[in-house]
Parts: C-alpha cells; structure tokens; sequence
C-alpha cells in the first residue's frame, strides 16, 4: 500500500521536528509548511490524505486555512493548537476541522486520533452489509460513498459520512452520545460531546430542508439521536 | 383703584383749591394741595402722583415751566392745565410740552371729571405696557443668561471645566462678585469650585462639608433657593469663608436634575442684598443647567470608567491567553519528545534519541526563561522592579557581557563604538545589560547572516543614548509604538527560528524607564532597524 501522505502545519520547527521524526518511524510520507500560505500551496500539490495544523500562525491563520481546505477539499484535518478554549475547538470543528488536540499531547494519542480520521476516510472493512439506505428522500450508497437528498448530491467529509453512515444503519434506534462518540470516533473520545453536537449540526446544515426543524436526524434530549422513520428502507 | 389714585392740585387761590378738592374727592381721588411751583416741586419729589392739575400762573413761577420740570421728574404723570381766558394761548404751548389737556376757568366739574378720567386710562396704559416691556426685557435676560450658561457647560464633559465655565457666566450675566459650587457625593459636599473669592480666603473654604447638618444641607434637602442678606449678623459655619472674605449678603440654590438635588450653587455679594424672586428664580434655573451638564459629565466618567476596566479585563484575558499559549509550546515539545522515547512501537535510532533529548534540554531552558521573564513583567506592573544604581562607565557595562554577545553576534560583523570621553552614569549595571542583550538578540533575530550590527553611544548635557543598529528587515512605522507592548510577536523573524516570548521589549522599556529614561525605535522597513535608549547621568 501506497504511504499516506500527511501535511504537518506549525511555526514551530521544534514541533515540526517532533511530529516529523514521529510519523516518518511510523511509515507516513511527510510534508511541512511553516505558515497558512505554504501549507494551502502544499495541499494542492502534494496529495495530502491528512492535514496536522496549528492555529496561531504568520500571515494566514490555521482557522482560515481551515475554512479555505474546506472550499474544495474533503482532507481530514487535525487541529494541533496550544489553545485550549472549548470556543476555539468548538470554531474549528464548525469551520469543518475533523479533530483538535491540545497541546502538550501525548504521541499515542495523536497517533489514535490519525487513524480514527483515516478510519473514517473509508475503509471497506467497516462498510455495513447492506448496500443502501433510503428515507424520505434521503439516499445513501454505502459502496459508492455517495450521498443524495430529492436526488441531489450532497458532499460529506468522511467523519460526516461516517457519523451518517452509524445512524443510518442504526436507523429507528436510539444511540447514545456515548455509543456515537465511541462507534464513530473512538473510545477515548466519549467525553467529547461537543463533537457531536457540531458534526450533527454540520450534517443537518447540508441534508436538511430546514435544519431548524430536522426531520432525518431527531434528537433525544439528553439521551442521543435517531433516524426515525417508518419509511425508512434498507436493501 | 380710583381710590389710590393721588392727584397734586398747584394754584394760589385758596377757594378754587377746595372746590376742586371737593370735586374730586367725591370721585374718589386722593388730593394733595400746593399753593406754589417750589412746593409743589418738593412735593412731587418725595411723593408720587397719577395727576397733576397745574395753574397756569403761579406767584413764584409760570406755569409751563412746573410743567417741565414735572414731566421730567416724573413722564408718566398726567397733567391738566388751568387757564384763564386770556392765557389760552399759553395752554396751547403747554400742550405741546406734554401736557395732557388743558381747562379754562371757571372750571365745569364734569368737563374736569371726564378730562381726569381719560386721563388716568391713558397712564393705566402707559404703566402696564411699560411694565410688560419690562416683564419682556426680564424674561429675555433670564432666556439668555440661561442659554448662555446652558452653551458654555455643554462644550465640554470635563467636569471641572463645566464648573468653571458655568461659575464664569454667572459671574457675566448676574453680575454677582463670587460664586462656587459643592457637588454631592454621598453624604459629604465637595467644595468644586468659585469664581471671584479673593485668594487670601482661598485656604479657609471647606474641602468638603456634610450633606446632612448645615446650611448647604439644607438647601440639598429641600429644592428651594436659600438667603442670608446679613452675614454680619447669621451664624452659619458653613458660610464662615464667605463672611471672612466681607461678602455681606449670600443666596444659594440647589443643583436640582429629575428631582434630585446633586450639588449646590452659591453667590455673593458686597453689599446688603435683597434678593428678588426674580433674581432667585434666576439663580435656581441656572442651578438646573450646571446640574443637566454636571449630571452628563458624572454619566460619561462613569461610563468610561467602565470601558476603561472592560478594556483591562480584556487586556488580561489577552494577556493569560498568550501566557498559556507561550507555556504550552515548549511544553508540548518537551512533553512530546519524552513521549516518544517512551512510546514502545518504535525504537528510534542514537542520533534521533539524543535529537530528542536536545529539545527537551532546549525547551527546559525556554520555559525557565519564559518564567523569568513574565515574573519581571509582573514586578514592572507591581513597580517592584528593583533598579540598583550606582556610577558605572558604559564600556564596562559592555566588557561584562561581551562575550554574550559575541557568541550572539557570531555569523554578523558587530562593531562596538563608546566614546572614552562618555561621562560615569548613574545605573544598574546588571538590568542595562540585560537590555543591550536583548536589543543584540533581536538584532540577530532579524536580520541576515554577514550583516552589520552596530552599538553606539553619544553623549548629551543632561545623560547619554546607546543605540543598537542592524541591518535587516525593519519595521513599518505604525508598529513602532506596538513593538514594545507586551507579548507583541513581529512576524519575520528568520526561517526555522523560534518565537521569543514577545515580552523583552516590553521589559526592556520598563527597565529603561526604571532608570528614568527612555526607549524608541527609528527604522525604514527593508534597511534595518535603530533602537535607541537614552539615560539620565543621574
């Protein structure tokens, strides 16, 4: 298998040295920028699977790389930042960030969070049985990864794909915060709820007539979400 | 009324004069009686009359003559002449002097009744529309003293310059000799200022007064104006600096707005004053505007106050943030390198463990200086920050950290250039050092390798400057003033380097400033940057 290729953002070199020496040892290809301009230069041009970015940067900051990846690019993007305000991570994760880990960090636990973005990059082996799921005008093709909603394609970040692709499967059952956090994430992200909070938001704001008032994906107050719906079929 | 109304009858004979007495005090009028022209005269200067009815010729003078000097005693006085048959033509020339009418004798009762009376509502109209034009002319002194006080306190929110512009119309338009203000605060009158008090009683005025016992609480207490027109005679504490001064009369009214009185205003006066209602409504509507302009002023320091401590706040949420952030970073470096040597998936090369140990070293020493420096920063902001001056030579000063910066200045040309003629200043040698160290350090950050750096000093009448000079990229002009605020980072520095903390050019001017100089930078983005402090020689 090809190596994946990851961009490591941070003007930092020490940090970047880190993280380099860290995940070269563990058979991904690196790539570095130093500031917001490089690192959207070298997403363009050097295929990058995973974005690492740190948020208080020259020129362009990593917030508005954030927004900017997102324009065009799916690329699983972790938040790498030395701030730790619930404002900011709650920020990147609406701009379209996929994860945002404080620093100082543990390298075990960067090195989890990589392969929980990866895993929901899709790979096959979690694909589910059945092939599609179709609910009041919601479609989904689970091989194709392709999702459509009256007919119209609606473009998902994979942890939104993965996130959708739970509760489809799930449909007309209840599924905790904690159930979510640990299928779709992983097991240490059960206390994370906020991320919950905001890819559900992510995923109403892009499938939902009026996502004020959703009708696929229902919350349980204080308990979860659930795609109800008797109409709801899987094949 | 008929009754009040005082006619002065002047003739020589003696039975005309009561019939014409009987005449008219049937009628109702008061009559007074003159046999000549000199008593009528003295007669018509202490009294007043509504009428007088003049014969034509009198022993001791004619008749038109009375006549002039009457009127121009009193205009508004009605005056009916008597006249004989023969001296018709003398009543014609009184006419035109201002006489009201004249009459022949013998005298027709009625005709004399119907002549008086026209003549009373003729002076009824002259004396109420006098009076209206004075009412008038009142009323526009009030409108514009009032206007005239309302525009000086507006012009400003300054409160101190409200008072003082207000006390200064006062002083124009009511033509008082002094005047002063007390503001309210709790239950205590602040003494806030006067205008016309001579300096020598200046030392005896109160600095403040209490709100609740006294003259000036009273008048905080009801809305009213309150007079003393004797200062010999009250005994007010209060009023003590204003008798002291030899004012005689005082009159103060509250400084009134929405119903609550938040000050006093006072005046006083040289003489034994008797203060007019009007002159009291006066005063208490210029009391209203200092107290609208008095009032706004309170509002808008209260409000910027606010703003000022919401700006603070601000300032130190900013200020935590970046000290975490500046914890956070070495921190993750020296907690990520460790974590990797401790991580059992991969087994790093020598090379790459030591790399790793180098960083930790590294940023270990980061941190201690990070702490150094934010303890520094809070000493400065607690003006704590010790300055041990004693008289050193600058070049000694610099050999103690020569070789500091030599090792700093490796890949640069650096030129040091002290005058020996430069004087002993008065210093810490320890803290000066420190700057030079930094401003070389920055110097180094920001400029090429192979470049020149220079520290020069020059020497004035009353201290010396020392300046560090590089070569490199500048600074744009509007950051000048910024670059010295703490945790300021400019961008620029050379690839792979590291932050510095953003804090030593904001401890570097406190250090500056500890010592009673100061610190600037001169620079052309591109060409280099000139950073200069300069230090009293004692």
């Amino acid at each position: 298998m090809d190596k994946k290729h990851i961009l490591i953002v941070d003007d930092d070199p020490a940090i970047l040295r880190l993280l380099s020496t860290n995940l070269k040892a563990r058979g991904y290809e690196i790539f570095t920028a130093t500031d917001g301009e490089e690192s959207l230069e070298a997403v363009q041009r050097d295929f990058i699977d995973l974005i690492i970015l740190d948020l208080m940067m020259p020129k362009v900051d990593g917030v508005e790389v954030c927004r900017r990846v997102r324009e065009w690019s799916d690329v699983p993007i972790i938040i790498l930042s030395a701030r730790g305000d619930e404002n900011d991570k709650v920020k990147c994760l609406e701009l379209g960030a996929d994860d945002y880990l404080t620093k100082p960090f543990g390298i075990a636990e960067l090195m989890a969070r990589i392969k929980t973005a990866f895993r929901h990059r899709g790979d096959p082996s979690v694909a589910p049985a059945q092939a599609t799921f179709s609910c009041d005008g919601l479609e989904i093709n689970f091989a194709k990864r392709r999702v459509t909603v009256n007919g119209k394609e609606v473009t998902l970040t994979p942890t939104e794909f993965a996130l959708l692709q739970h509760l489809a499967v799930n449909a007309d059952k209840v599924l905790t915060h904690n159930m979510l956090l640990q299928s779709v994430w992983g097991n240490e992200y059960s206390s994370e709820k906020e991320y919950l909070r905001v890819f559900v938001g992510r995923l109403r704001r892009k499938l939902e007539p009026d996502p004020k008032n959703p009708k696929y994906i229902q919350t349980i107050p204080g308990v979860g979400y659930h795609i109800a719906t008797s109409t709801a079929s899987i094949a | 009324m008929k009754s009040e109304e005082k006619i002065l009858v002047v003739d020589d004979d003696r039975d005309f004069l009561d019939i014409i007495r009987k005449i008219l005090e049937k009628k109702g009028f008061k009559i007074s009686a003159a046999p000549s022209a000199s008593d009528a005269l003295s007669m018509l200067k202490k009294h007043f009359y509504n009428a007088a009815i003049l014969d034509i010729s009198l022993p001791d003078a004619d008749g038109t003559e009375l006549l002039s000097n009457i009127l121009e005693l009193h205009p508004e006085i009605i005056t009916i002449m008597l006249t004989g048959h023969s001296s018709v033509k003398n009543a014609v020339q009184s006419l035109n002097r201002g006489a009201f009418a004249y009459l022949e004798k013998p005298v027709d009762p009625e005709n004399l009744i119907s002549v008086i009376n026209r003549g009373m509502e003729k002076q009824r109209l002259v004396l109420e529309n006098r009076q209206l034009v004075n009412e008038l002319e009142r009323h526009n002194h009030v409108t514009n003293t009032l206007l005239s006080v309302s525009q000086a306190v507006a012009e400003t929110l300054d409160l101190q310059k409200i008072i003082d512009s207000a006390l200064q119309k006062v002083a124009e338009c009511t033509g008082v000799e002094a005047s002063f203000v007390f503001l309210r605060y709790k239950d205590r009158l602040k003494f806030m200022g006067h205008h016309g008090l001579p300096q020598k009683i200046i030392k005896d005025i109160p600095k403040e007064v209490s709100a609740i016992s006294g003259i000036f609480s009273n008048l905080i207490e009801q809305s009213g104006p309150i007079i003393a027109e004797d200062l010999v005679k009250a005994d007010e504490p209060d009023l003590k600096f204003i008798k002291k001064a030899g004012y005689r009369s005082f009159a103060g009214v509250p400084l009134t707005i929405l119903g609550e009185n938040i000050g006093v205003l006072g005046i006083a006066t040289d003489f034994n004053q008797i203060f007019s209602p009007n002159n009291l409504d006066l005063l208490t509507g210029i009391g209203r505007e200092i107290a609208i302009a008095v009032r706004n002023a309170q509002l808008y320091e209260e409000a910027s106050s606010a703003r000022a401590l919401r700006e603070l706040d601000a300032m130190r949420t900013a200020f935590l943030a970046n000290v975490s952030h500046e914890l956070r970073t070495p921190l993750a470096v020296i907690k990520g390198s460790a974590n990797s040597l401790l991580q059992p998936d991969v087994i790093f090369d020598e090379q790459t463990r030591r790399d790793f140990l180098l960083s930790i070293d590294k940023d270990a020493d980061t941190l201690a200086r990070l702490v150094d420096d934010l303890l520094m920063i809070s000493r400065l902001e607690a003006n704590a920050l010790e300055v041990k001056k004693k008289k050193h030579r600058l070049s000694d000063v610099i050999s103690a950290i020569k070789d500091r910066l030599d090792n700093l200045t490796v890949k640069h040309h650096f030129h040091i250039n002290i005058p020996k003629e430069l004087p002993l200043t008065n210093i810490d040698e320890g803290r000066i050092g420190e700057v030079l160290t930094n401003l070389v350090e920055n110097a180094v950050k920001f400029s090429e390798d192979d470049t020149n750096i220079y520290i020069d000093a020059t020497h004035e009448d009353d201290g010396i400057t020392i300046s560090v000079t590089d070569e490199g990229i500048g600074i744009v002009p509007e950051l000048h003033q910024r670059i010295f605020e703490r945790f300021f980072q400019g961008d620029g520095r050379k690839a792979g380097r590291r932050k510095g903390t953003g804090l030593g050019l904001a401890i570097c001017q406190g250090i500056i400033e500890a010592h009673g100089g100061k610190i600037w930078v001169e620079s052309i983005p591109g060409k280099g940057a000139k950073f200069s402090f300069s230090l009293p020689l004692d």
